[in-house]
């Protein structure tokens, strides 16, 4: 069906609407990663099966949906029973007779699926209460887990490619940078800058070509929040971009996914064929006259192409590697011409802002990072999953009202925001808001979302070692600083790890950092010896542990631990058994003894043990 | 072309004073150059100076991929850009006359350059067999 | 034209002109390995940085590869500040590290005091400092027979596939232009090897030296229209040809005139 007016457009939302309204009950199963990764496809199947097979009066098989990432992927697989939003978590293939059952045929509740705060102790059953919701503003998220993101019907049902149409016969291209530039829209992928700033450049500038690139390359280690868009929204990423496009007069584009996403290369691609075919993408959109067209351009996964440069040169089918911008890419970008690149997240955005006006999104978040961040909480923390929030709450709400706080009773240690070139903030930076120019400030960055909460066993040195070899193995290695100076920092960190650096080596370390961050080529390299840099400015203690001391106070560092077993212990032989070296003795109902000679320190005693009889020094 | 540099064999004795003059005129840290210049005997006792033509539709110019080979127009004189050579050779196999060759002691490409306006070949010439003129 | 100041003179440069050049015209010592005139930059290197500020600037300044870095009107340009000293000096070091083999690298490390280097000596180095001269002189060519090939610390300059590169015609622009020399080849009397590929050598039909590869000589005379008779004899059977020519002529003209 091509859709050529406006008015055939309110139509088409009208009917959509009616067709779910229709549908009085709703399962959507999520089949967000982890969800799927806990079987949900198959939760999925059997929901269909079950319910084809029972004929129900309230449910009929086409309301049985799939939807992107709920969020609460700590809790997965996730059912959300609609209208009333029952939320049902850890749900195995096993339970779906049960629900089926139980809920959808006399409408009662299966108790021991529901969620119960660990905290209080308090069951829930409309997600929407549970605090992890709660607290939540969703934004770019707003359709991600609520609707299947194969279909179009859907978006359109709930307000999707109205903020298009208004801005196609309303608004000027001027019109609409203006209103973003108001809005205050900083990029989301982690640099801040303004996005209508951005526009306006490449509006501005003389050229018969001008391209709308999608950054979909999300590499940083734990993060998500892309993904989870692409795959369980590409509507609201396409329409951004279309939005985008008629702003600043371009007719092509191109979305880079990283192929480690396959199945958001898959939506994005049904999100474009549905678009093209209802007219909404592609010659001519909405009979307007204004044509865009898009493609999906798959990249290889290196982390550098997700630098602005290197990604255009991959888009070009050049090998993804940086170039020095003294002249901005957003002047002179893809195949040189002009070119605006923004985020998945701040493409998502976009619509809302059209629809809704920039001083409505003015008035969330702060006055300099307007508007909402989605985050992926990652790490040592209870509520791992993905998460919307409005700028400027602070890493407290965020990491334990939201987050749950830290599990199995562990103290919590950092928070890493921004991926690998971001930086670790320690408790005492709990309070601050998270706004762009904040964490800058503190030695951190926003970053594209990520954000890895570390406990108390967690190595200030080793997660920086972690992080070092992370980008030194993803360092395009076309310049010296970030090739070499990388590859020494790394080294020398895994010297101090190891117990053999002096404090030389330190000093050594920081003048290295400080030359990388300001002799590299591109951002991957200058933000590169960040791991380094705000784990030694917080955790400066740590490091001297490890080298005046020769000792790993969080007990990670293997070379610098031991591994004792004291008089808890009871004799049950389960760490002898499980003991890769043979490197403990003992017997039956006694105290068990480690030689330290013959121990690896691979720490599986610690973790078989029940009775913590197993110490790390 | 303001200048030519003409070559009269009929007046060459095959003295190669030229041929010192030319690489002392070129010298680098202390040791001289690679003549560009070789009065060479076509017949006993009968010499001809052979050096760069600066042909007007040079090959060598033409070889190079690097542009390194421009023209002086003010001397006349196909001049060899140090900067811009790679020493991949391809003048040197490409001329016709073979005025183009390496020079293994400094190791580089070298050729006539009319010693930017003042050949010293045509100054130490005792027998003006080598003669630079405007025209 | 424009205006700059370079440590406290100004200077007059063209619109558009790379940094570095101006430097170098003015006599500058400024290093630099990826550098070459020939090609185009790329700020490989790092190594000729310099601080860069503006008097509107009110004192912040920044630190830029002057290869890469176009004059504009108004810059205040300091090439020998401590930062930029660190800089190169931590640069090299590093060299140093990766390349202990070189005498080039050497040479530069010890002009600037280092004689041993801060850092773990790299195992697998092989004294290529990753400027891409090669790939890039290759790609002036039109070839690109050779590319840098995986990534970070693992990158090398290969041949596709580490087999005999097919675009390949042995004009060693790429082991020529190399600042370190590491690119190996070797020729015997008629052939030449480079990148594990063995080509034919034209040799002089005169006096049987090797001229240049058959490919490369191919490849002249396609591109630039060179006659093949040009590449048949070596310059020196070329300039006595040349002699005899002459001589000719000149006998005539005497004998006409007789």
């Amino acid at each position: 069906m091509r859709i050529d007016s406006i008015a055939k457009l309110s139509q088409w939302r009208q009917e959509c609407q009616a067709k779910l309204a229709a549908q009085k009950r709703k399962v959507l199963v999520c089949l967000g990663p982890g969800c799927l990764a806990g079987g949900s496809d198959e939760i999925l199947e059997e929901f269909k099966r079950i319910v084809a097979e029972k004929k129900l009066a309230d449910i009929s098989v086409e309301a049985v949906k799939k939807t992107g990432c709920h969020g609460f992927c700590a809790r997965g697989p996730l059912v959300v029973i609609e209208p009333e939003g029952i939320f049902y978590s850890k749900v195995k293939k096993a339970n779906v007779a049960e629900i089926v059952e139980t809920t959808l045929e006399k409408g009662k509740l299966v108790e021991k699926l529901l969620y119960t705060d660990p905290r209080t102790d308090k069951t829930y059953t409309d997600y929407k209460e549970i605090p992890f919701y709660a607290r939540q503003e969703r934004i770019s998220l707003r359709n991600v887990g609520q609707i299947d993101p194969d279909e179009i019907g859907e978006y359109v049902a709930r307000g999707g490619y109205a903020a298009l149409a208004k801005v196609l016969t309303e608004m000027k291209p001027q019109d609409v940078i203006d209103a973003v530039s108001q809005s205050g829209l900083r990029g989301r992928g982690g640099g801040g800058f303004p996005t209508g700033r951005k526009w306006a450049t490449c509006a501005r500038e003389e050229s018969d070509i001008r391209y709308v690139l999608c950054n979909g390359d999300e590499g940083d280690p734990g993060a998500f929040m892309d993904r989870c868009i692409m795959e369980g929204d590409p509507h609201s990423v396409l329409e951004g971009m279309i939005i985008c496009a008629y702003a600043v007069g371009s007719r092509e584009g191109y979305v880079y996914v990283r192929e480690e996403y396959p199945l958001a290369v898959i939506n994005m691609q049904k999100a474009i064929d549905a678009a093209h075919e209802c007219g909404l993408l592609g010659a001519n959109i909405l009979a307007s006259g204004f044509s865009y067209d898009i493609k999906i351009s798959r990249g290889g996964g290196a982390f550098v192409c997700g630098e602005s440069s290197a990604l255009m040169r991959s888009v070009a089918g050049e090998v993804g590697e940086p170039r020095a911008k003294y002249i901005r890419s957003v002047v002179k970008g893809l195949h040189d011409k002009p070119t605006v690149l923004n985020n998945v997240e701040t493409y998502a955005t976009v619509p809302v802002i059209m629809e809704k006006g920039a001083d409505w999104f003015r008035s969330i978040g702060t006055e300099k990072s307007t508007g909402t961040k989605a985050f992926s909480l990652a790490g040592k923390v209870r509520n791992t999953g993905l998460i919307e929030v409005p700028m400027g709450i602070s890493l407290r709400e965020i990491i334990f009202d939201i987050g749950g706080g830290i599990p199995d009773g562990r103290e919590f240690k950092a928070v890493q925001t921004g991926g690998p070139s971001g930086g670790c903030l320690p408790a005492d930076k709990l309070d601050l808001p998270v706004d762009f120019d904040t964490l800058t400030r503190a030695g951190s960055m926003m970053g594209s979302g990520g954000m890895i909460i570390m406990d108390d066993r967690t190595c200030a040195v080793d997660v920086a070692r972690y992080f070092l070899n992370f980008l030194v193995e993803e360092s395009c290695g076309k310049c010296v600083p970030c090739r070499e100076g990388l590859y020494q920092l790394h080294k020398l960190c895994v010297k101090i790890c190891e117990g053999k650096a002096t404090e030389n080596d330190l000093a050594l370390m920081e003048r290295l950092s400080k030359v990388i961050q300001t002799a590299s080529l591109c951002g991957l390299g200058q933000s590169g010896p960040n791991p380094f840099v705000s784990t030694v400015q917080y955790f400066r203690d740590e490091y001297l542990a490890h080298i005046r001391d020769k000792k790993c106070p969080a007990g990670v560092c293997r070379e610098l631990i031991t591994y004792t077993i004291n008089d808890k212990c009871t004799g049950c032989l389960a760490c002898i058994k499980v003991c890769p070296v043979d490197a403990i003795t003992g017997e039956k109902k006694k105290l068990h003894v480690i030689d330290q000679e013959a121990c690896t320190r691979c720490g599986s005693c610690y973790a078989v043990c029940n009775f913590d009889a197993v110490d790390i020094v | 072309m303001k200048y030519q540099f003409e070559v009269i064999p009929s007046k060459c004795i095959g003295c190669r004073t030229c041929e010192l003059a030319c690489a002392f005129a070129h010298a680098q840290n202390q040791k001289p150059g690679k003549s560009r210049i070789y009065p060479l005997a076509y017949a006993p006792d009968k010499y001809v100076p052979v050096t760069c033509l600066q042909c007007d539709d040079a090959a060598c110019v033409k070889s190079c991929m690097f542009n390194a080979l421009r023209r002086n127009e003010e001397t006349g004189a196909v001049e060899l850009d140090k900067e811009r050579c790679v020493k991949c050779g391809a003048c040197v196999a490409a001329c016709p006359f073979g005025c183009a060759l390496i020079d293994d002691v400094h190791d580089e490409i070298v050729k006539c350059d009319l010693c930017g306006g003042s050949p010293a070949c045509a100054a130490f010439c005792p027998t003006k067999a080598l003669v630079y003129k405007r025209v | 034209m424009v205006h700059i100041t370079i440590n406290g003179k100004v200077v007059k440069a063209a619109e558009g002109e790379m940094l570095l050049t101006v430097l170098k015209r003015e006599g500058i010592d400024i290093p630099a390995l990826c550098h070459h005139e020939a090609i185009e930059p790329t700020g490989n290197c790092r190594l000729c940085m310099v601080e860069i500020s503006r008097a509107e600037w009110e004192g912040w300044k920044k630190h830029v590869t002057s290869c890469l870095y176009p004059v504009e009107d108004g810059l205040i340009v300091n090439t020998h500040t401590p930062e930029v000293i660190e800089i190169r000096k931590t640069i090299i070091d590093l060299q140093l590290a990766n390349c202990p083999d070189s005498d080039v690298i050497q040479k530069m490390a010890e002009e600037y005091g280092i004689y041993k280097t801060s850092y773990e000596t790299v195992p697998e180095g092989d004294n290529c400092i990753m400027c891409y001269a090669c790939t890039r002189i290759c790609e002036v060519l039109g070839k690109s027979a050779i590319s840098a090939v995986m990534r970070g610390h693992k990158k090398v300059i290969a041949p596709p596939f580490g087999e005999e590169p097919p675009d390949c015609i042995g004009c060693l622009a790429c082991a020529q232009i190399c600042p370190t020399n590491v690119i190996p080849w070797t020729d015997t009397d008629s052939t030449r090897t480079i990148w594990k590929k063995t080509f034919d050598l034209i040799t002089c039909t005169s006096c049987g030296k090797a001229v240049i590869t058959k490919d490369f000589a191919e490849y002249l005379m396609a591109q630039r229209q060179i006659p093949k008779e040009y590449f048949e004899t070596c310059d020196e059977c070329k300039r006595m040809a040349t002699a005899r020519k002459m001589g000719e002529i000149v006998t005539k003209a005497q004998e006409a005139a007789l």
